[in-house]
């Protein structure tokens, strides 16, 4: 016969109970405790020690999270199956630099093997089911950030990332092209005979990529504003957004970057700012708050929003026919990062004339360019790979274009691209061309254009 | 344990002959990271467990390589897959070369006919299971780790499968695999030399000796697995009762009810109800009366699975259930591999939460000692607690090993408060391991159904577990490993050699 006694001594902790309520028995609390103690914090903490004291629990959180379903949506795991380069990595070291086993010199260089596209982070069990509610989401973008700085701030440079942001410094715009020189007096250049004013109530800020090197993306938001009636102005003096600086770690010249962007609004009565690259809706969304605090007032626009909405209101109408297969890829810093994927899709929809095969967008969670978080600046042979399997997964659904909505993603992706003959466009060009805009301008820097 | 500077340099030497030098990963941080797994670690000592480099290879030729070196270098190797395995299988004791096979992740034939697959080692089911999902098939091997666990870690750990009791558990899905033994010579271990046979009378039955060792002996590379359908539907019931008693008794007449398409029954105690109340944002609410739940899976055709499913609910309202609904059940069911990874419920008596790891013992429990087992272990870990707040009780949950209930995987969910973990608390830890084990022994129960148990603490109970037999795995081991380079230090098998380090 089955014994099924369950009835234990009287002892507090032999029954189920909820920790914390109020109706427990006081001899709970009467335990004594022999080991558990509160963590001892230095008195003059070393910058490495600043850093693992903010980020201790959030990294234990996931160094002791059993399993790391982070690894398969991670595009630099997906292609180099290097265990070293995983989220969960970024964790286990500052776990590491808390206990003093390593040092920042000893991880700098792994912590560029990260997009920051935040698929970790959706995929990490943290996130998926309690959301916030212990303040211990898993941030793996804000871990990165936070230990490039450190190393930055600790003398511990990449190659390739110090030159870009000295260059950057320099220019006040990033060196998209290399050797190409870029400046104050060129930014504006592809909007050459488009008419537009400069400040006013809404600007439109273009993204050193799109500035110089995809000139087609601009120009095609700005006709398809035009055409909407929607009024908007240049920025006066327009410098980097200095989102790049402040992922990669150069923290300080990402702040005056930020400070001279937002005095030049002001100058100018600028009380709203259109974005058009996902990267800058990133920096002016999240890094600018939290550098001005309530200071920072101005709203912030995503250009592929308004465009979704005008359509919604039958002030745009795409009529002409576009005859392409495509399927869509979910810039990570729109989907991933902000959870905007309905609208692209909207403008896709609307546009007549597409074949149009979706992948959800939980699926391409694990998608990426590999075109971000200075990834290609370091590594460009990561960024190549990870552009290669995009496009893969594009070529296996028979479609001979990919839309994406980002210009940062779009040149490597467009290289990527030729080797399985698909086309990469913008979707604010491709939705130019349904409303009947001859567009102009550059898709490659205007090299064999 | 590390090895000294000029043998580290003469086998990085060595290693070159049969792998480029970005295969070959030796920073402290490429060590640590191939250091741990999520088992309970004791964090202070972890540079005790460090591999002296790692190394990535791409195919059967380059493990064969490695060990061939290691061989004749004496150097200890440890392979490694998902890293996921929660009894320390992976973790290196002795240092040496970790073999991390996560780049042999290709899908290298698929058999359409035979319903077969063969891939690396390196691949994780998910990723397979995308693959095979274009053709309506389907892998059915469901770890919990389901997204991350690699097929060969499944293949060295012999894994439980959540849906094992339709389709059976890795030793039953996996037909053969490719297998690099101490020496480095390569051997196919399968019934028969087929690669695609599933049953043979040849010769001695191998394939079970080459699963489940933990990586003592040897490396599987390449294996060739057996498909199903994809299930056209899926039935997942949970199930309310306001006593044990009663769910206990249910769990066990649904899955003696003998239908086809029963893939596996599970039964939560008070303990793990009180734990999933205690924060209705992060959990489905349950109302207070629930003190337990019970859920049953079924795959199948939609023609097969509904009339089962009308008798799985004949019998479980037989039983006093409550059904909790569609969505609580869809819900519950779609969420099994995440919930068992969520660390963040550690509290402490007082109620304040702070970051815990997820630590569970099992074993392979017969149905009828299962209340009093798990008495026993609660009463384990309420022992622990009353001691210090590093231990919190996450509950306990029973699950059927086989499609007719003989016995049940039972395992007991343990939250540590690994920041805080001392050379005490980990003695204590220890301690309270060897004692689960203990108990499940006195039950003649197995100490592990589903993780292995060569965990520090319980692998101290497997010569009492398996008697004579262990005397044969000592000969088994220096017989196959004659250095001792395979994984050394794991399961006491040190024993089988008069030195016992390489």
């Amino acid at each position: 016969m089955t014994q099924l006694d369950r009835q234990g001594p009287a002892d507090p902790v032999s029954v189920p109970f909820t920790p914390g309520m109020r109706d427990n028995p006081d001899e709970l609390a009467e335990m004594p405790e022999e080991i558990a103690r509160a963590v001892e914090e230095p008195a003059d903490p070393t910058p490495t020690e600043e850093l693992t004291a903010e980020w201790r629990n959030a990294s234990y959180n996931c160094f002791s999270s059993g399993h790391k379903f982070c690894r398969e949506v991670c595009p630099v795991m997906q292609v180099t199956r290097n265990e070293s380069w995983t989220p969960t990595a970024f964790h286990a070291n500052v776990v590491a630099m808390d206990k003093g086993e390593l040092t920042i010199e000893d991880v700098a260089a792994d912590y560029v093997n990260c997009t920051q596209c935040g698929a970790c982070e959706l995929r990490c069990p943290n996130t998926l089911f309690t959301g916030d509610f212990y303040r211990f989401r898993t941030r793996t973008v804000d871990v990165v950030k936070a230990v490039r700085a450190l190393a930055v701030e600790s003398g511990v440079h990449q190659p390739a990332w110090q030159s870009w942001n000295a260059r950057t410094d320099e220019l006040t715009h990033e060196p998209v092209l290399g050797e190409t020189p870029i400046d104050q007096e060129h930014v504006r250049d592809w909007s050459e005979g488009l008419d537009l004013p400069i400040g006013g109530e809404t600007v439109l800020f273009v993204d050193c990529e799109a500035a110089f090197y995809r000139t087609s993306v601009p120009r095609a938001v700005a006709q398809i504003l035009q055409q909407a009636g929607y009024e908007f102005g240049l920025m006066g003096e327009q410098w980097c957004c200095g989102g790049p600086a402040a992922e990669m770690g150069y923290v300080d010249q990402a702040m005056r970057f930020a400070r001279h962007n937002l005095d030049n609004w002001r100058s100018t009565g600028t009380r709203r700012v259109l974005v058009l690259d996902p990267h800058d809706y990133i920096s002016f969304t999240e890094d600018y708050p939290k550098y001005f605090g309530e200071e920072f007032d101005l709203e912030v626009v995503l250009v592929v929003e308004v465009f979704a909405e005008l359509i919604r209101e039958g002030r745009l109408t795409p009529s002409v026919p576009i005859e392409r297969a495509i399927t869509y890829h979910d810039p990570c810093r729109l989907n991933k990062r902000k959870g905007i994927w309905q609208e692209p899709r909207e403008i896709l929809r609307a546009i007549p004339g597409l074949d149009f095969s979706d992948v959800d967008r939980v699926t391409q969670w694990s998608y990426c360019s590999g075109g971000g978080g200075g990834l290609p600046v370091e590594k460009p042979e990561l960024t190549a790979a990870i552009s290669a399997s995009r496009l893969e997964k594009a070529a296996a659904l028979e479609v001979d274009t990919l839309v994406s909505a980002c210009p940062w993603s779009e040149r490597p992706l467009t290289e990527a691209g030729e080797a399985v003959d698909i086309d990469v466009v913008d979707i604010h060009e491709l939705l130019a061309e349904s409303l009947g805009i001859t567009v102009g301008g550059s898709r490659n820097g205007g090299a064999g254009a | 344990m590390t090895i000294a500077v000029e043998r580290l340099d003469e086998l990085v030497t060595a290693l070159r002959t049969v792998l480029r030098d970005e295969q070959i990963l030796t920073s402290k941080p490429d060590r640590y990271n191939r250091a741990r797994v999520p088992a309970p670690f004791p964090v202070h000592r972890w540079s005790e467990r460090l591999p002296d480099l790692a190394v990535l290879p791409t195919s059967t030729d380059e493990v064969a390589g490695v060990v061939r070196i290691a061989h004749d270098l004496r150097v200890p190797i440890v392979p490694r897959d998902g890293g996921t395995g929660l009894t320390d299988g992976a973790v290196p004791l002795r240092g040496g070369i970790v073999v991390d096979v996560k780049r042999m992740n290709q899908v290298k034939e698929l058999d359409l006919e035979n319903r077969t697959v063969t891939v690396g080692t390196g691949i994780s089911m998910l990723k397979l299971n995308e693959v095979l999902g274009k053709h309506g098939l389907f892998y059915p091997d469901d770890p919990a780790s389901y997204p991350c666990s690699l097929v060969g870690g499944r293949i060295g750990t012999s894994g439980w499968s959540l849906i094992g009791s339709r389709y059976g558990h890795t030793r039953d899905l996996v037909l053969s695999f490719d297998h690099v033994l101490p020496t480095g010579e390569v051997m196919h271990v399968g019934d028969g030399i087929g690669h695609k046979i599933s049953k043979s009378s040849s010769g001695y039955q191998l394939k079970h000796l080459f699963m489940g060792h933990q990586g003592t002996l040897g490396i599987a590379t390449e294996a060739t697995l057996k498909l199903f359908p994809k299930p056209e539907a899926e039935l997942s019931p949970f199930w309310a009762f306001d006593n044990y008693d009663d769910a206990y008794r249910c769990v066990g007449a649904l899955a003696r009810a003998g239908v086809a398409t029963f893939a596996g029954a599970v039964l939560f105690d008070e303990w793990k109800v009180a734990y999933l109340r205690r924060d209705d944002e992060a959990y489905i609410p349950q109302p207070g009366d629930v003190r337990a739940l019970v859920c049953a899976v079924m795959y199948g055709y939609e023609d097969e699975v509904r009339p089962a499913g009308k008798r799985l609910f004949r019998i479980a309202r037989e039983h006093g259930a409550r059904y909790l609904g569609d969505e609580i059940s869809e819900g519950d069911w779609a969420a099994r591999h995440d919930r068992y990874a969520t660390p963040l419920h550690g509290r402490t008596k007082s109620g304040q939460v702070v970051p815990m790891s997820w630590h569970c013992e099992d074993a392979a429990i017969n149905y009828t000692d299962l209340p009093s087992v798990s008495k026993a272990w609660h009463e384990i870990v309420a022992d622990l607690r009353r001691r210090t707040d590093v231990f919190d009780d996450w509950g306990m949950f029973t699950y059927t090993s086989g499609n007719t209930g003989v016995d049940y995987l039972t395992e007991i969910d343990v939250g540590i408060w690994e920041q805080q973990l001392d050379d005490r608390a980990w003695e204590m830890w220890v301690r309270a391991k060897r004692d689960i084990a203990a108990v499940a022994l006195a039950h003649q129960g197995s100490i592990s159904a589903c993780h292995g148990s060569c965990r520090e603490g319980e692998v101290d109970l497997v010569p009492d577990e398996l008697g004579r037999g262990y005397d044969v795995m000592l000969d088994l081991k220096r017989t196959l490993d004659p250095h001792n380079i395979m994984n050394p230090g794991k399961y006491l098998l040190d024993r089988a050699y008069d030195t016992g380090a390489p």
